[in-house]
């Protein structure tokens, strides 16, 4: 039994994480989320632009892999930007973030009504990474001169003001890779001193909180749980504040774990020389 | 040759690297104008560099397809999804390559929603089993320091979702402090090491120092 609870094959790790997921996901029971400061200030930023009709930019540098963690994020602040009348610019430093913007995009302007060229536009993905943030922080229009349909930037209501990233209300990056601190926070906050958010996957969140104190970023949503908090804020329930259920579990699970794999390691592993 | 080989991508490199530097510091309109034409090249340079990618792809699948190697099949598969897809965005849904993409429907548009997108998520999915694995196996209090990281990654793994709160409202609080402290401290003093290796890397090869982005090869 000790050998068994020592070495516990991972097919039997494998069955408990798939029911610690399964279970929760099929029954209904709620768990309170409560916003955490970083999240609060992005909400409180898109109201503060809500409040002078402004307008902001999202960067969806991310594909379908962070989707689960990242969509969420995508759709609340959506969802917030057009119940406040905050105009918003879409654009991708990722080609693959192109789809899953369309997506969040279709979804939330049919919800709410949001127009396309008065309420959002939509440019889709250009290559040249920190280039291109930089061309977009002198000569917007310039560096777009059309959207990804193929209009005018110039003549839609939405960019036709914008002359570069300054003018933007507030800039925020929904990202999987080095996006927020390789380029935007380098080659765009910095230059441009606008100000800057984050949406992140919850593996990205720790690398982040030097930007955060610095003041180069004003508020982060970190995985899941970032995203959940901002479903919260913006009082629209989603997969996010679904996905909370089995996330809490599995974590238990994997605690549970750790706690009996050190146990035994100290009852019995130091003698052996530890688990395999 | 070795002028064209060798010494031009150095001069290249040691022109371009210094005034890529000198623009950043030179708030002059005409070094403003340069900055942006530079960076306009470099924008049609990277996507140049996107058909470059796709071509060393291409031919790495190939020699393992040719030679027959282990998981040679698989290889197979790219350029039948990289043929399926060019095809697709060449059709743009009945509106020819010379039209911009459309997004929201067509035959591109659903491959992505349908295969690419659940392919990819599975695929990411497949981590929390293997990290639940991992971290049975891997996370023991053999020494004091490992001991005190095994304890703050606990609170911050349980702090972190709403479980956490219920239990007491001291563990996410906890939780935010690790994260914005000593997580801090220590992500500053990494991103310091790393920022000062770019800068020297980048004036290594912006002097000749470092070559080996010039390749092998014989002389």
């Amino acid at each position: 039994m000790k050998e068994f609870l020592l070495n516990i094959d991972r097919r039997i790790i494998f069955v408990f994480v798939a029911l610690g997921v399964i279970i929760p996901a099929l029954t209904s029971f709620n768990l309170p989320i409560k916003p955490t400061p970083n999240v609060q200030s992005i909400y409180d930023t898109i109201e503060e632009v809500g409040e002078k009709n402004g307008t902001i930019l999202i960067s969806f540098d991310y594909g379908p892999g962070s989707m689960p963690e990242v969509q969420p994020m995508a759709l609340s602040v959506l969802r917030h930007c057009f119940k406040r009348n905050v105009k918003v610019v879409g654009m991708c430093l990722w080609p693959q973030g192109v789809g899953l913007a369309q997506q969040a995009f279709d979804t939330t302007s049919k919800e709410l009504g949001a127009e396309y060229g008065n309420d959002y536009v939509f440019l889709g993905f250009k290559t040249g990474f920190h280039s291109l943030v930089i061309n977009m922080g002198h000569d917007f229009h310039g560096t777009f001169p059309q959207d990804l349909p193929g209009n005018n930037t110039t003549e839609l209501p939405v960019t036709q003001n914008i002359k570069g990233l300054a003018d933007f209300d507030y800039v925020l990056c929904l990202a999987a890779g080095n996006t927020p601190d390789g380029i935007w926070i380098p080659f765009g906050q910095e230059r441009y001193k606008f100000k800057f958010g984050l949406g992140c996957t919850a593996v990205m969140a720790p690398d982040q909180f030097p930007y955060l104190q610095s003041g180069q970023m004003n508020g982060m949503m970190g995985g899941l749980a970032g995203a959940a908090e901002y479903e919260t804020l913006v009082q629209a329930s989603g997969t996010a504040t679904e996905g909370m259920r089995p996330q809490s579990v599995v974590h238990l699970i994997i605690i549970i774990f750790i706690i009996l794999g050190n146990v035994m390691y100290f009852l019995y592993g130091r003698q052996k020389g530890g688990a395999q | 040759m070795l002028f064209l080989r060798r010494t031009l991508p150095l001069i290249i490199a040691f022109v371009l690297g210094m005034i890529g530097i000198l623009v950043f510091y030179i708030p002059h309109s005409g070094a403003q104008a340069l900055e942006q034409e530079l960076t306009k090249w470099d924008r049609i340079v990277a996507a140049f560099a996107l058909v470059l990618g796709i071509y060393s792809l291409m031919r790495l699948h190939w020699n393992r397809v040719r030679r027959q190697q282990a998981g040679w099949a698989y290889s197979s598969l790219v350029f039948v999804g990289f043929t399926v897809m060019f095809i697709f965005a060449l059709y743009n849904d009945g509106h020819g390559p010379f039209n911009p993409q459309v997004t929201e429907s067509g035959p591109f548009v659903w491959m992505f929603d349908y295969v690419q997108v659940p392919a990819d998520a599975t695929m990411f999915s497949i981590l929390a089993f293997f990290i639940a694995s991992a971290a049975y196996r891997t996370f023991r209090a053999r020494t004091p320091e490992a001991a005190i990281l095994l304890v703050s990654a606990i609170i911050v793994m349980i702090g972190r979702v709403p479980i956490g709160g219920l239990i007491s409202d001291s563990i996410p609080e906890l939780s935010q402090w690790l994260m914005a402290v000593p997580n801090l401290a220590a992500k500053r003093g990494i991103l310091l090491g790393v920022s000062l290796g770019i800068v020297a890397t980048s004036l290594r090869i912006i002097f000749g120092i470092e070559r080996s982005y010039l390749g092998g090869g014989e002389e």
